[in-house]
C-alpha cells in the first residue's frame, strides 16, 4: 500500500469514528427526549391531566361510579365485578377490578365492550388502562382477574350523579366458537 | 452558454481515448483477480458497482412487492363495502405498503444510485468503506424477510400504520416484533451506508474538486446521509422503546404507568419529517443533474442551490409537529409549527425557480430521462402546493387523517422521488449497461405513468376535502365514483411498471445497440469520462486535474483561463 492511500485510509478510519459518535450521541438523544418531554409538560403546564395522575390525591367532588357487567347471549363465562361501586375525586384517579371465569372446557376468545350512563359522563372519565382495550384469551376453566383504570377530568361537574360503567362481553369470531363451546358444555352437562 | 458547451464538445473525442483508458488499460488484469464468479461475486461483494446493482435490484423488487400491496388496497377499495379482506389484513396492507415502500424501496433505490454514482462522479475508485459497503447490503434482504414472514405469524403482520402508532402497536401480535426488528436491521444498514457516503465524499473527491464544485448529486447525498445518521437512530430508540413497552414492562408510552401515547408521535416524527427530506433530497441531486444536461446549460445558480439543501435539511428538525396539530397543542407550539413548516417552502421554491431557470433559453430535447425530470418538477410542485395548504394548523385540523395528505405525500414521493429514480435510471442506463434503451418505449414508459399516476392520485385530494379518512377497508357511499377511477388508475400504474422492467432487461440484452462513452452531449460530469459500459474498476488513477477543470468549466463552475481557450 502506498504511503498515499495509507494516509487516506487513516483520514477515513477518523471521519467514521466522528460520524459513529454522532450516531450514538443522537441514539442517547431519542432516549434524552423521555424525560425532556416530561420536564418541558411541566414547565409549560400542558397535560395537567397526566402530572396530576402521577401524584394522585385531589381534592374535588366526590364522584360515585357503579360498576356492572353482562355476557352476552352464548358466551359459556362469567364476570364479576370485585368492586362494584367505588368513590373518587375530579382530577384523581380510579381503579376497579373484574373477575373473568371462562365456564367451558375449550379455551375462550372474548372482548369486553364498554357503555357508560349517563352518556355525558363520557367527556369526563377517561380510561387510561383497560382490559376492554384488548381480545382476552382465556384458558379452559381459567379464572383471571383484570382491571380498569379512570382518571376523572378536573372540571368533573357535581351535578353529573352517580356514573354507571357497564360492561358486556361478546365472543371473539362472531360467536361460532362459543356456540360450538356451549353446545359442548350443555352436552356434558346431560351427560 | 450554450457557446462554451459548444466549443468543449469539439475536446471530448480526445478525453474519449483518455476516460476509455482507465478503463481497460491495466485495470482489466485487475478485474479477473478481484471479481469472483458466480454466486460468490454478489455475497461478497465488496466492488461499489456491484454493490449499487444490488441495492437496485433489490429496491425493485420491493417496489413491485409493495406495490402488489397497494393494488390489494385499491381493489379492496375500488367499491363500497367489504369485498377481499378482513379489516385486520386491510390495516396491515397498509402498514407494509408503507414500510416496504419507504424503507425497502424509495431508501434503498438512491443508495444503490450514490453506490454506483458517487465514485464515477468525483473520482474517487470505490467507496471508503468496502467491506462495510457489503454488510450494508446484506441486512436488507433478511430486514425484508422479516417484513414478510410476519403476515404467516399469528395476528398476522404489523398493522399499527408505517408510523407505528401506540397505543395500538403496543397491544398487536407478534407481527409488530417482527416489524420493529425489520425497521432496527433496516436502520442499522442506513447508518453505515451513510456513513460510508459521507467519507466518500468528503475525503476522496479528485484533486480540484472542491465541495463547492462538487455535481449536485454528491451535494445531495452528502445531506442525506447527514440527515440519516442524525435521525436513524432516533427512530431506532423509537421502535426500541416500543418493544420493551410491548415486553418488559415499561412504559414510555403506556399512559397508565405514567407514560404517554403523544410522546411516541414526538420521538417518531422527529425521525419521520428529515425522513421524508431524506427520500427527497437524492432526487433533487438527480434531477440537477439530468436538467442541465438536456438542456446544455449549466445548473442556474448553483451555489443557491447548495444553500437550499443545507437550509431545508436544517428546517426540517424544526418542523416535525405539523404531523401533530390534531393531538391537542396549545396555540403558541401550533404557531411555531406552521410558520417554520411555511419557511421550508422558500428554499424548495428557490430550487423549483434554479430549475426552470436553468431549461429557459436552453436547447432542450426530451429524451426519456428528461420528460421524467419535467414530469417530477410539475408534479412534485403541486405535491409543496399540498404540503402548503397543509401546513396551515386550522386547515390540518380538518384535513388531518383524510386522503388529502394521502395525495400530498404521493404526489412528492411517488412523482417526486419515484420519477427522479426513473429518470436517473435511463439516463445512467448506458453507462451501468453499455447499451443504449429504446427511446421509443422509454417515452411510453414515461407518458403512461404519468397519466395512470394523476389518474390514481388527483381525485384523492377531493376525497380527502370531502372528507374521507385514510386507511379504511370500508367507505361510505359518496366517495364512490372517485374511488372507482383512482382504483382504476392505480392498476394501469403497476402495468406501467412493468414496462420499466422490461425496458431494463431488454437495455441489459442489448437495447437498441451501444452506447457511446457519453450519449448526452450536455452531459459533463466525470462519469462520462469513463468507457461505457463502466469498467468493474474506474478512477484507479485519480482524473487528472486538467480533466476535472475542463468538466468544472463546462458546468459553469470555474472560469477557463486562457491558456485553455486557446487549446
Ligand atoms: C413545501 C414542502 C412541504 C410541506 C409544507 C409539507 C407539509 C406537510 C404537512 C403539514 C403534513 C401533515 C399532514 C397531516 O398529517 O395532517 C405532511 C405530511 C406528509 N408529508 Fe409533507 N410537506 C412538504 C413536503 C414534503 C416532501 C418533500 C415529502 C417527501 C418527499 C413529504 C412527505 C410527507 C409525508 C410522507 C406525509 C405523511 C406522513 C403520514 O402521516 O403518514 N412532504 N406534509
Ligand atoms: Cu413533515
Amino acid at each position: 500500500m502506498t504511503s498515499l492511500a495509507l494516509q487516506r485510509q487513516q483520514g477515513n478510519r477518523r471521519t467514521a469514528r466522528r460520524l459513529l459518535l454522532a450516531v450514538l450521541a443522537m441514539l442517547g438523544f431519542s432516549f434524552a427526549m423521555v424525560p425532556f418531554y416530561n420536564v418541558f409538560c411541566r414547565v409549560m403546564g400542558i397535560q395537567q391531566d397526566r402530572t396530576a395522575v402521577a401524584d394522585a390525591p385531589v381534592a374535588g367532588w366526590q364522584q360515585q361510579v357503579l360498576f356492572d357487567s353482562n355476557v352476552a347471549a352464548g358466551v359459556p363465562m362469567q364476570i364479576r365485578a370485585l368492586d362494584a361501586r367505588r368513590e373518587g375525586h375530579a382530577g384523581g384517579l380510579m381503579k376497579a377490578r373484574f373477575e373473568l371465569r371462562n365456564l367451558a372446557d375449550t379455551p375462550l376468545g372474548v372482548r369486553a365492550v364498554p357503555s357508560y350512563a349517563p352518556l355525558s359522563a363520557v367527556r369526563y372519565v377517561e380510561k387510561v388502562q383497560c382490559f376492554c382495550f384488548d381480545a382476552i384469551h382465556l384458558a379452559p376453566r381459567e379464572v383471571r382477574e383484570v382491571t380498569v383504570v379512570l382518571v376523572f377530568k378536573s372540571d368533573l361537574p357535581a351535578t353529573l350523579g352517580p356514573i354507571t360503567l357497564s360492561y358486556t362481553v361478546f365472543g371473539l369470531d362472531g360467536g361460532k366458537q362459543q356456540t360450538t363451546a356451549t353446545a359442548q358444555s350443555i352436552a356434558k352437562a346431560a351427560t | 452558454m450554450t457557446t462554451t458547451t459548444d466549443a468543449l464538445n469539439p475536446a471530448h473525442p480526445i478525453d474519449h481515448g483518455h476516460g476509455a483508458d482507465h478503463g481497460h488499460g491495466g485495470h482489466d488484469a485487475h478485474d479477473h483477480h478481484h471479481a469472483p464468479a458466480g454466486w460468490r461475486r454478489w455475497v461478497y461483494a465488496t466492488n461499489h458497482k456491484d454493490i449499487g446493482t444490488m441495492y437496485l435490484w433489490f429496491a425493485f423488487s420491493m417496489f413491485l412487492l409493495g406495490g402488489t400491496f397497494a393494488l390489494g388496497i385499491r381493489a379492496e377499495l375500488f367499491s363500497p363495502g367489504m369485498q377481499f379482506w378482513q379489516p385486520e389484513f386491510f390495516n396491515q396492507l397498509t402498514t407494509l405498503h408503507g414500510v416496504i415502500m419507504v424503507f425497502g424501496a424509495i431508501m434503498p433505490a438512491f443508495t444503490g444510485l450514490m453506490n454506483w454514482m458517487i465514485p464515477l462522479m468525483i473520482g474517487a475508485p470505490d467507496m471508503a468503506f468496502a467491506r462495510m459497503n457489503n454488510w450494508s447490503f446484506w441486512l436488507l434482504p433478511p430486514a425484508a424477510m422479516l417484513l414478510i414472514i410476519s403476515l404467516f405469524v399469528p395476528g398476522g403482520g404489523p398493522g399499527a400504520g408505517w408510523t407505528f402508532y401506540p397505543p395500538l402497536s403496543v397491544q398487536l401480535g407478534a407481527g409488530m416484533d417482527f416489524g420493529i426488528f425489520a425497521i432496527h436491521l433496516m436502520g442499522l444498514s442506513s447508518i453505515m451506508g451513510s456513513i460510508n457516503i459521507v467519507t466518500t465524499i468528503l475525503n476522496m473527491r479528485a484533486p480540484g474538486m472542491t465541495l463547492l464544485k462538487m455535481p449536485m448529486f454528491a451535494w445531495t447525498s452528502l445531506v442525506t446521509a447527514y440527515l440519516l445518521i442524525a435521525v436513524a437512530p432516533v427512530l431506532a430508540g423509537a421502535v426500541t422503546m416500543l418493544l420493551t413497552d410491548r415486553h418488559f414492562g415499561t412504559h414510555f408510552f403506556n399512559a397508565a404507568g405514567g407514560g404517554d401515547p403523544i410522546l411516541f408521535q414526538h420521538v417518531f416524527w422527529f425521525f419521520g419529517h428529515p425522513e421524508v427530506y431524506i427520500m427527497a433530497l437524492p432526487a433533487f441531486g438527480v434531477v440537477s443533474q439530468i436538467l442541465p444536461t438536456f438542456s446544455r446549460k449549466p445548473l442556474f445558480g448553483y451555489v443557491s442551490m447548495v444553500y437550499a439543501v443545507c437550509a431545508i435539511a436544517i428546517l426540517s428538525f424544526m418542523v416535525w409537529g405539523h404531523h401533530m396539530f390534531a393531538v391537542g397543542f396549545p396555540a403558541t407550539a401550533q404557531l411555531f409549527y406552521m410558520f417554520m413548516t411555511m419557511l421550508i417552502a422558500v428554499p424548495t421554491g428557490v430550487k423549483v425557480f434554479n430549475w426552470i431557470s436553468t431549461m429557459w433559453q436552453g436547447s432542450m430535447t426530451f429524451e426519456t430521462p428528461m420528460l421524467f425530470a419535467i414530469g417530477f418538477l410539475c408534479l412534485f410542485t403541486i405535491g409543496g402546493m399540498s404540503g402548503l395548504v397543509l401546513s396551515l394548523a386550522p386547515v390540518d385540523i380538518q384535513l388531518h387523517g383524510t386522503y388529502y395528505v394521502v395525495a400530498h405525500f404521493h404526489y412528492v414521493l411517488v412523482a417526486g422521488a419515484l420519477f427522479s429514480l426513473f429518470g436517473a435510471t435511463y439516463y445512467w442506463l448506458p453507462k451501468w449497461t453499455g447499451n443504449m434503451y429504446s427511446e421509443r418505449m422509454g417515452k411510453l414508459h414515461f407518458w403512461w405513468s404519468m397519466i395512470a399516476f394523476n389518474i390514481t392520485f388527483f381525485p384523492m385530494h377531493f376525497l380527502g376535502l370531502a372528507g374521507m379518512p385514510r386507511r379504511i377497508p370500508d367507505y361510505a357511499l359518496q366517495f364512490t365514483t372517485f374511488n372507482e377511477v383512482a382504483s382504476v388508475g392505480a392498476f394501469l400504474f403497476g402495468f406501467a411498471q412493468i414496462l420499466f422492467l422490461y425496458n431494463v432487461i431488454h437495455t441489459i440484452r442489448g437495447g437498441v445497440g451501444p452506447s457511446p462513452q457519453r450519449p448526452w452531449d450536455g452531459a459533463t460530469t466525470l462519469e462520462w469520462d469513463v468507457a461505457c459500459p463502466a469498467p468493474h474498476h474506474t478512477w484507479t488513477e485519480p482524473p487528472s486535474l486538467a480533466l476535472v477543470r475542463e468538466g468544472l468549466i463546462a458546468q459553469g463552475l470555474e472560469e477557463s483561463t486562457h491558456v485553455e481557450e486557446l487549446k
